[in-house]
Formats: C-alpha cells, sequence, structure tokens
C-alpha cells in the first residue's frame, strides 16, 4: 500500500482505479481526507462529518475489494449536499427547521451511490433549503471560496464544490434548480453537470421547484462526471462520451443582450475556448436566441410560486425558522398569483421553442456559466455599466434557461480570471449527455494545453 | 382601501395568511416591486397572438 495522501486531489477514475489495483485502500482513503477536511474547516463545506459511520464503511468496502468484488464506485469517496436523505445519517436541508431529522431511507441517487460501492463521506453545506446561490448559510456557516476564502464558492451546492477543489473528497452530489450545481462548479473551478430533466431521479431530494429540479455529480474531471451520471442515471452517456468525435460538431457562440453584461475576462476566456474547439475542428458560429432575455423574470415567477408550494404551511407557521433573505423569497412567493404562474409557464414554452429551433442548426451551444468570477462575500449587487444587478440575479441568468427548458448543461474550468477559476458552459439537445460531455472534454484537453 | 404600496403589500400578504411584522414588510417591500416590475415585463413581452387561446 502506498499512502493516500497524493491521490486525494487525484481524479475520481484515477482513485477508483488505484483502489481496484489495491494500491491504495479506502480506508487511509478516508483518513486522508478526513485530515484535510480538519484543515480547511474555515471553508465550512461540510454540515455533517464523514465521521466513524465512514471509516465502517470503508472497513467493509476492503474486505469486497479482497474478495475481488466489482463496483464502478466500490471504496470511492464522494461527500452528498444535505439537501439528499441519507439513511441513519442526519439531513438537514441546510436548515433549522430540519436540524435534527434523520431520515430511514435513503434517496434514490444516494442509493445509486451505495449500490455501486461508493462510501457516503459526509454531508455538504448548501444554502438553506437550496433556495439561493450564496451558500452564506446562518445556520451552519458561510460556506468559502477555497480559491479565495474572502469570497463566496456559489451555491447552492457551494459545500460539494469546496469538497472537490479542496481535495476533500473523491466526486461529490449536488442538485440544480437555477444553476445550483454549474455556478459553484464553475466559480471553484471544478466540472459540474445537469443533465436532462429527469435523468437522475428526484426521488428524496427535499424539492426546491418540482418543475426545474436536477440532480447532478460534481467532481474534477469530464471523466469523473460520466462516470457518476452513468452511475446515478443507470444509462451510459458518460461511457459513450469517451468514444464520441467531436470533429466537425457545429457550435454556437451565444451573443446578443443576454451575455451582454459579462466581465470582459469572462468573456476572454470564453471566446477563447471557442477559438480552440475551432482550431480542433468543430464549427463554431455565432448566434442569439432574443427569448433568452425573458430567462430571470420566467425562473423567478416559476421558482418563487413553486418553493413556496413547497414550504406553504411552515412559511405561516414558523417563519421566523428560515433565515432571512430564504423568509423573503418564501413570502414573496406566497403572493405570486395563479395568473402570474401560467404567464411565466407560457413564456417558458417560447423559450423551450426557441432554443429547440437553434438545436436544428448547432449541435451544442456554449456560453459563460456565470457572467462574473466568484464575488466577495456579502456582495449583493454587480455593477455594469448599463446598471446595477442583484449578484443571485447575475449568477443564474445564464444558466436558468436549462432549468427552464431541461436540456443538459455541463460547466467545464477554462482559465481564470484575475486569478479565479473562469467556467465555460456546454449545452445539448435532450437527453444528449454524451455529446456535452464529449465536447467538455475536448475543452478540458484544450484547457490543460 | 390599502393607498400605498406597503398598504397594498400588506393587505395581499394577509389575504395570503402570512403574518408579517412591519419589518417583515419593509424586507419584503423592494423583493415585490422587482416582482411586479419582471411580470409587467412579461406580460408585455406576450404579444396579442399569444394570447388568441385564452378567451
Amino acid at each position: 500500500m502506498t499512502s493516500a495522501e497524493p491521490l486525494t486531489a487525484a481524479p475520481l477514475v484515477e482513485i477508483a482505479r488505484s483502489l481496484r489495483q489495491r494500491r491504495v485502500s479506502p480506508l487511509e482513503l478516508v483518513d486522508a481526507y478526513s485530515r484535510r477536511i480538519e484543515a480547511a474547516s474555515n471553508l465550512h463545506a461540510f454540515i455533517t462529518l464523514p465521521g466513524e459511520r465512514a471509516r465502517q464503511a470503508a472497513r467493509r468496502a476492503e474486505t469486497r475489494l479482497a474478495r475481488g468484488e466489482a463496483g464502478a464506485l466500490l471504496g470511492v469517496p464522494i461527500a452528498v449536499k444535505d439537501l439528499f436523505a441519507t439513511r441513519a445519517i442526519r439531513t438537514t436541508a441546510g436548515s433549522r427547521i430540519l436540524k435534527d431529522w434523520v431520515p430511514s431511507r435513503d434517496a434514490a441517487a444516494v442509493g445509486r451511490l451505495r449500490a455501486a460501492g461508493a462510501i457516503i463521506f459526509g454531508k455538504t453545506n448548501l444554502h438553506e433549503f437550496a433556495y439561493g446561490v450564496s451558500n452564506a448559510n446562518p445556520w451552519w456557516g458561510v460556506a468559502r471560496n477555497p480559491h479565495d476564502p474572502t469570497r463566496s464558492p456559489g451555491g447552492s451546492s457551494g459545500g460539494s464544490a469546496i469538497a472537490v477543489v479542496a481535495g476533500l473528497c473523491a466526486g461529490a452530489l449536488g442538485s440544480d434548480t437555477g444553476g445550483s450545481i454549474r455556478i459553484p462548479a464553475a466559480l471553484c473551478g471544478c466540472v459540474g453537470l445537469k443533465p436532462t430533466f429527469g435523468a437522475i431521479p428526484l426521488e428524496g431530494a427535499i424539492p426546491l421547484g418540482w418543475s426545474l429540479d436536477h440532480v447532478g455529480p460534481l467532481a474534477r474531471t469530464v471523466g469523473d462526471v460520466g462516470l457518476l451520471l452513468d452511475v446515478l442515471s443507470g444509462l451510459d452517456a458518460g461511457r459513450r462520451a469517451r468514444r464520441a468525435s467531436t470533429h466537425g460538431l457545429r457550435v454556437g457562440l451565444l451573443k446578443g443582450p443576454i451575455v451582454q453584461k459579462v466581465q470582459p475576462r469572462v468573456s476572454h476566456q470564453v471566446e477563447a475556448a471557442a477559438a480552440a474547439l475551432r482550431r480542433r475542428g468543430l464549427k463554431v458560429r455565432e448566434i442569439t436566441i432574443p427569448e433568452m432575455e425573458w430567462t430571470v423574470a420566467t425562473q423567478l415567477v416559476t421558482l418563487r410560486a413553486e418553493a413556496s408550494a413547497v414550504h406553504r404551511r411552515w412559511i405561516r407557521t414558523r417563519p421566523r425558522a428560515y433565515g432571512a433573505d430564504v423568509r423573503t423569497r418564501l413570502q414573496l412567493g406566497t403572493l405570486v398569483g395563479g395568473a402570474d404562474y401560467v404567464l411565466a409557464q407560457r413564456m417558458r414554452g417560447r423559450l423551450r421553442a426557441a432554443i429547440g429551433r437553434i438545436f436544428e442548426e448547432v449541435d451544442v451551444l456554449l456560453l459563460p456559466t456565470t457572467p462574473i468570477t466568484a464575488p466577495v462575500v456579502g456582495d449583493r449587487t454587480v455593477r455594469w455599466r448599463a446598471g446595477d444587478e442583484p449578484v443571485d440575479g447575475a449568477l443564474v441568468r445564464l444558466t436558468a434557461p436549462f432549468n427552464l427548458t431541461g436540456l443538459p448543461a455541463l460547466s467545464v474550468p477554462f482559465g481564470q480570471a484575475d486569478g479565479l477559476p473562469v467556467g465555460v458552459q456546454v449545452v445539448g439537445p435532450w437527453m444528449n449527455e454524451a455529446r456535452v460531455l464529449a465536447v467538455g472534454r475536448l475543452i478540458e484537453e484544450l484547457a490543460e494545453a | 382601501m390599502p393607498v400605498t404600496e406597503r398598504e397594498q403589500l400588506a393587505a395581499t400578504a394577509r389575504a395570503a395568511g402570512l403574518h408579517l411584522t412591519p419589518k417583515d414588510v419593509s424586507d419584503l417591500l423592494p423583493a415585490w416591486k422587482r416582482y411586479l416590475g419582471l411580470v409587467e415585463q412579461l406580460r408585455a413581452a406576450m404579444t396579442p397572438e399569444d394570447w388568441d387561446d385564452v378567451g
């Protein structure tokens, strides 16, 4: 056996291979990650630490590996956003309301991870009830960006992104209602995938917006995310992506008003990614989708109404049990009229049709994941020449369209701006994760070059 | 009859079963105004033909 420490920040596929080849034991790995979590406690990545339960699971995995048993994730420590029910492990949703809830069953996605042999490695911090993108959690600690702890990791799956980037786990599970996987992946510098709506079951994930919620993985490489997707979905898009050719694919580089308010250094990286793809034989052309201008309004009305339906009882009977920002959002949602919700769904249909038409002309869309790099913790406004924009509105502006449409969307790190990571977003047609991952893998390769 | 935006919001919230303190109303008012503005934009964006199948 070799020391596990150098492996802690390795790609998940390499960790899984090392475990299968018995070059490292699950227990060594779990202990190495636990030491790192302790050293990085200032980042507030975890709500519930892996603890002795993870060590017990590691011992069981070790026995199975010694018997030569197979399992795509056998002995691999995977951190889980604390929005997913975990059998016999406290599940808080980042809230005070559920601070003592210990579920009797696993969420479906957690069950699939366990069935593949993964060690459920702690529960990660999130924006309270996943209802926000700052991850400034009033009950469990303000999560901090590993690149610069004065800055936000983004959210709501911020703890999962921190754990991946800081080498505190091999991979992580997140959820995404308006960008909550892709935003922290972009701001922290890892890969995050929001698959097609419904590709990974939502059962056992505490809902936020029923028609917008998605489950997906965060990891250090596109290959890692592909492996996790295959385990979580039961399909083989990750495996197919490894063999897929990208040559000649048509890439639509998004232009128009929705990407006018983007930090110049973020734009520069996206343009650089597009140029690099062109050099590798992909056909890049600029496209506009005017209907995307209505994304923020459509998402806001839809989510406010749906989240307040989820929380309809508690927001009336226990409003003080919520943090101030989430309380205000939920109270606002109770005031959304049925006619307004219907209006938003009609606009959503227009957006879906417009993007659907674009996929008759291009194979993937390319755009920034977020218009800005990680904001300073507590910043509420982004100042543009054209006027101010709320930070949370800016962060979801380029991710939410694909929650509204349910299309698969991947954030891949591509360079930095002022020392902070930049994420580029690749979006594909319905259920075409393989194509999205194949292009993402190429972008990853080009970023390393 | 409520006359100010603040009074209107407080009345709407009461009707929805919310029990808001004066501070809650103050906290909610900017978000409520933004919400109303966005809905108005959505309404304006819908062309007449978008409404043809409604009536």
